[in-house]
């Protein structure tokens, strides 16, 4: 919503500067989004006058003029070809700088100098579009800065209105505020209609058959218009707050929206069936052009008006092609009505129309400015277009708005915002915003809302306008005395921040992807037809394809970001996301949203380094990582199955993760497959964790072992097995003994290939026993040792080597 | 037998002298004071002398093995501090080299900002609270008082899915859920994501946010103002100036948006806070007695004051980030840095 400072002005005394006047309304809740001098910069823009013209010797769109400025003729190139010689044009002169930053120098077009620049309303942002240059009354001094000239220096506000401050929208809506703010009372006053001998009822009838869409409609006729251009002031007010000037009679309606806040609609009175207006629903199916050219199809839910036998517009959107204002129009129609905005929401949402007038009758017209409006408009169409107004109005009003008043309490208002204002004071702010007052026998005020305050309905809403008018800088800051609340994080939050920090830990970076992904992300998986990761939730309206289907995985979110990073020849990655996946629940009300945790190594071990040797990360650096989680949340009977692996990961060299028989994750090798459709240079290492699962399965903590005291004795045995013998089946096997006295068991070597059988491979394990009682002597491990031998022998076949 | 003593101990006490170094006193020690060492073999030799002598000269052997032990000892740590001298004086290392560093790892700055502001807010009581993204429209609309067809409503670009839900386009409903569930005195703030189907350089068609709410039976807006202040200086340092100023949500009354001093200017104006010297960080307000009334509240026996704020916001203000999308694009050139 765009307003003028010299427009404020004529509806209000102030004395604040622009800036002043700003903030007094940012503060106010009519939050200031810009301020825009009109002409600001544009001084060396000024009116000059076309002494000559001549044809452009090398170029056959272009012309080549003599332009006076006042003080010197310059020779200026012109592609322009709307304008002859001894027309009043504006001189953008060397050293202007017009909006976009568009500096005006000297320079030679196609051979031939200029020194300067014929601008176009376009160019000098006074219109949207311009045909060709800027014609100027040919009154105006030559020399004088253009914006002087035209009386355009002015300050534009731009205001962004919260959807319940109806009222704002209008010159005389936020004239209103400051007054309320100041303390003072508006300048403006209901203007006199001459109006003229014959009744408007001998020529226009207003019948309302759908009164909850339209609640009051009132009209007036005015005759003999004669339809012309706007006056200037007229053209640039409306340019100054973003309205086009189409012609003297549209320019008012639009001139009244913007400065009562009422919008109108002015019918050709030929095009009026009879001069009958019919406001009722619309037919299912019915058609309609409204007056951009658009046929539209109506439903029994809109509202049309309608004369004796068709639509002749969509009421209070827009008018329609058929009775629209022409050139040729003289008799005039002239609507002011209110619509009901729920009914007008709908209709514009249905059709995508958003108007002026839709914009304002959505969020709540003001009913009791119905005949000011209309009348204010009359006037205007007497004086600028010579037109002559019927006696009276034809005002359908079948059951008038009763005014809203509220019972207010100082006291709780006081309480509810912690301030001490006295009744008195509040009922002087309820009453500089032009509120009634009146105080009930028990203290409280019983407060009378005008019609224009829509948003004012309940006690707490003149809690708000108390609070707001008093200046929300008037509260003080205070700690509220409540409660004492002692509520530690769950264990939910608790193990989020752990398993995150653990990742960090082990050196990996957290990523935030997107929750929505594209739907081809389950077929780059490689997903399986009936796999239910590929019933993600789809979107009804998403921005763009590749973010419509909610994620049931998180994989794909991490992969486009590995590949994304090695495409910036970041190679090295250690990736990490742990966020909500959506899984479709037939049962339950709502979609299932468990967290889970998605890993992501490749590249190099470890940072280049002198003194370390360069390695590649592979599996072992992923399952790592998983490894010491499990550690670090004492979590029993992991198990990694090589069975059944995902169809993402190679097959050989990927496993599930159960812990006893619950599967809790997935890690792997990127199957080469998916590792090129998501283009990704190198080998990736990849798991997948269910946080919810790892909730669930911790919290139970191991006993406390205290250290043994005693010396150690370190066994080592080198085990020739077959290849498929897979090392979790020794480590079981061993620990199966359920020895005391052994400590730990470690793999510590692997090796095939030279002097180790085909088939088979050579795996060394490195044992350390100890007593938490006593010194073991050496024939005592001996014997735990051989039992350990003879039982891998015994059981496992492996033999040592 | 006392010629043969003293002779040994002069050879023993000249080899002392010459060694440098402890293997070769070691050797000394072996050669004269070991367990076939001729000390000891003197000492066997004790047996062939007269009854009367023996304990003469076993007194004198002694003396001389405790005189050349001592020797011994005295010569082996000079010749361990000389050796511990010599290396300290010739051992060097380039400490200018880099280190054998693992790599770090990092938070997301989104996380960073929920961690931290959920701190702040636990020291002041307030539990952290979760909901679904995928929501009812009661909850996420009508219970806030978004009545259907209410241009507020445009205020928040809905993403929406099938069976009538939809992508929550706020953390609001988690006030919703956790009022339905328990009773006064509330005290939570609810970190979470959210989407509006918007996007640009300042829009992210997902995006984070906390939601705060206090209920209790004696809350007013300047509580509310004491606790954002507090919150403000300790996310921004202290002594951030914190404006309210009017605006208009539908589930809070008297409604505010929230603006700090500007952190890059300190309020003089800049190219951050468009010249106005304020940043707009949150949007609080009064619970709207409406939303009491969808929850089972009594509005005239308890009040309550809302709050919510965009991480994504607070990270680029508290970082320094210029464009929100590095937030969504995971490189780990800007991920490293936190």
């Amino acid at each position: 919503m765009k307003v003028t400072y010299n427009w404020l002005k004529e509806f209000v005394d102030f004395d604040l500067s622009p800036t002043a006047l700003a903030d007094l309304l940012t503060m106010l809740g009519l939050e200031v989004e810009g301020i825009e001098q009109v002409g600001g910069g544009l001084d060396q823009v000024v009116v000059a006058r076309v002494v000559e013209k001549n044809q452009h010797p090398n170029a056959d769109k272009l012309s080549l003029c003599k332009v006076d400025n006042g003080t010197e003729i310059l020779d200026v190139v012109c592609g322009a070809q709307n304008f002859k010689q001894g027309d009043t044009v504006a001189l953008a002169q060397i050293g202007a700088v017009l909006p976009g930053d568009f500096k005006i120098k000297r320079s030679k077009i196609r051979g031939e100098e200029s020194c300067g620049m014929l601008c176009s309303e376009k160019e000098l942002h006074l219109a949207d579009e311009s045909a060709g240059i800027m014609l100027l009354s040919p009154d105006l001094t030559l020399g004088v800065p253009l914006f002087d000239a035209l009386g355009l220096k002015d300050t534009i506000f731009e205001i962004g209105l919260t959807p319940n401050r109806a009222d704002c929208l209008s010159v005389i809506g936020i004239a209103r505020e400051i007054a309320a703010k100041l303390g003072t009372t508006l300048k403006h006053q209901a203007m006199a209609v001459p109006e003229g001998s014959q009744p408007a009822s001998q020529h226009i009838g207003v019948t309302i058959q759908d009164p909850v869409g339209c609640p009051r409609y009132a009209a007036r006729y005015i005759s003999g218009c004669t339809i012309a251009p706007s006056p200037a002031w007229l053209v640039n007010r409306l340019q100054a707050v973003g309205v086009r000037s189409i012609n003297n009679v549209v320019d008012i309606t639009n001139l009244v929206m913007m400065e009562l806040g009422h919008p109108l609609h002015a019918f050709d009175y030929r095009q009026v069936a009879g001069g009958q207006i019919v406001v009722r629903k619309a037919g299912e199916g019915e058609r309609f052009t409204t007056l951009d050219g658009q046929e539209r199809i109506l439903t029994a839910s809109d509202v049309v008006i309608c004369d004796k036998e068709r639509a002749v517009a969509l009421a209070g959107i827009m008018g329609g092609l058929n009775s629209e204002i022409k050139d040729d129009s003289r008799d005039i129609l002239l609507e002011s009505a209110f619509f009901d905005p729920p009914t007008i929401r709908r209709t514009g949402k249905r059709l995508g129309l958003h108007t002026e007038s839709s914009h304002r009758f959505e969020r709540g017209a003001d009913i009791g400015m119905v005949p000011l409006a209309l009348d204010r408009a009359a006037a205007l169409m007497a004086e600028l277009a010579g037109g002559t107004v019927a006696a009276g109005r034809v005002d359908a009003y079948p059951s008038p708005k009763q005014p809203v008043s509220i019972c207010f309490r100082p006291q709780r208002c006081n309480d509810m915002i912690g301030i001490q204002l006295t009744s008195e004071r509040m009922a002087e702010l309820f009453r500089n915003l032009a509120f009634t007052v009146a105080v009930n026998a028990d203290g409280s005020l019983q407060v009378g809302i005008p019609s224009w305050r829509i948003d004012i309905e309940r006690e707490i809403d003149l809690i708000e306008e108390i609070c707001r008018l008093n200046g929300f800088d008037q509260v003080p800051a205070s700690m509220p005395v409540a409660a004492v609340i002692s509520d530690r994080p769950s264990r939910h939050q608790q193990l989020q921040r752990l398993v995150r920090d653990h990742f960090v830990a082990e050196g990996m970076n957290e990523i935030v992807t997107f929750s929505f992904i594209g739907p081809d992300g389950a077929d780059k998986l490689g997903l399986s037809g009936d796999d239910p990761r590929r019933s993600g939730i789809r979107l009804c309206n998403p921005l763009a394809e590749e973010q419509s289907v909610m994620r049931t995985t998180l994989l794909p979110g991490l992969l486009e970001t590995a590949s994304r990073n090695m495409s910036f020849r970041s190679l090295d990655l250690r990736l990490f996301e742990m966020r909500r996946i959506y899984m479709p629940t037939a049962d339950a009300e709502l979609p299932h949203e468990p967290i889970w945790a998605t890993g992501l190594i490749s590249g190099a071990r470890f940072a280049e380094s002198w003194c370390q040797q360069q390695a590649e990360a592979d599996f072992f650096d992923a399952k790592a990582v998983l490894e010491n989680l499990f550690e670090k949340l004492q979590l029993d009977g992991i198990r990694w199955s090589a069975e059944q692996p995902e169809p993402y990961y190679h097959p050989g060299k990927a496993c599930r993760i159960l812990c006893g028989t619950t599967l809790i994750g997935t890690l792997g090798e990127l199957h080469p497959a998916v590792q090129g459709r998501y283009e990704l240079e190198r080998p990736a290492y990849c798991f997948e964790l269910d946080f919810e699962a790892l909730v669930r399965l911790s919290g139970k903590r191991r006993a406390i072992v205290p250290p043994s005291r005693y010396p150690d004795s370190v066994r080592d045995l080198a085990l020739l097995a077959p290849l498929e013998l897979a090392a979790e089946q020794l480590l079981s096997c061993v620990s199966g003994l359920r020895l005391k006295e052994l400590e730990d068991v470690n793999v510590f070597d692997l090796y095939q290939g030279q002097a180790i059988p085909s088939g088979q491979k050579s795996i060394a394990l490195r044992l350390r026993y100890r007593s938490p009682e006593r010194t073991l002597t050496d024939d005592e491990v001996s014997a735990l040792h051989q039992k350990v031998v003879d039982t891998l022998a015994k059981k496992l076949g492996v033999a040592l080597r | 037998m006392r010629e043969q003593l003293e002779q040994m101990r002069q050879q023993a006490m000249a080899a002392i002298t010459a060694a440098t170094s402890e293997e070769a006193l070691n050797e000394i020690r072996v050669k004269y004071l070991g367990r076939k060492g001729e000390l000891t073999g003197l000492m066997k030799g004790l047996g062939a002398l007269p009854p009367e002598e023996r304990p003469k000269v076993g007194q004198l052997v002694n003396v001389v093995k405790d005189e050349l032990e001592g020797a011994v000892e005295q010569a082996m740590s000079a010749a361990r501090e000389a050796a511990t001298a010599q290396r300290l004086a010739t051992e060097r290392i380039d400490v200018t080299l880099p280190g054998r560093r693992h790599r770090l790892g990092s938070k997301h700055p989104v996380t960073l900002v929920v961690e931290e502001v959920s701190e702040i807010f636990a020291g002041l009581g307030f539990a952290v609270a979760e909901g679904p993204e995928i929501e009812h429209d009661w909850y996420n609309f009508e219970a806030l008082n978004f009545p259907p067809e209410h241009p507020a409503r445009d205020m928040q670009d809905t993403f929406f899915v099938e069976n009538e839900l939809l992508l929550r386009t706020h953390t609001s409903p988690v006030q919703i859920r956790t009022m339905l569930k328990q009773k006064p005195p509330v005290r939570i703030i609810a970190p979470g994501t959210v989407y509006r189907c918007d996007s640009d350089a300042t829009h992210s068609p997902m995006f984070h946010q906390i939601e705060g709410l206090m209920v209790d039976s004696k809350v007013s807006f300047a509580d509310l103002k004491g606790i954002l202040t507090v919150f403000t200086n300790q996310l921004f340092g202290q002594k951030t100036g914190v404006r309210l100023r009017p605006s208009f949500f539908p589930f809070t009354e008297p409604s505010a948006e929230v603006d700090i001093a500007c952190v890059i200017c300190g309020g003089s104006g800049c190219r951050v806070c468009k010249q106005t010297g304020w940043l707009e960080i949150l949007g609080a307000g009064m619970v709207d007695p409406e939303v009491f009334r969808h929850v089972g509240y009594d509005p005239e026996s308890i009040s309550g004051f809302a709050f919510g704020m965009g991480i994504e916001r607070i990270a680029m203000l508290k970082y320094g980030i210029s464009d929100m999308r590095l937030l969504f694009e995971n490189d780990v050139r800007f991920l490293r840095q936190f």
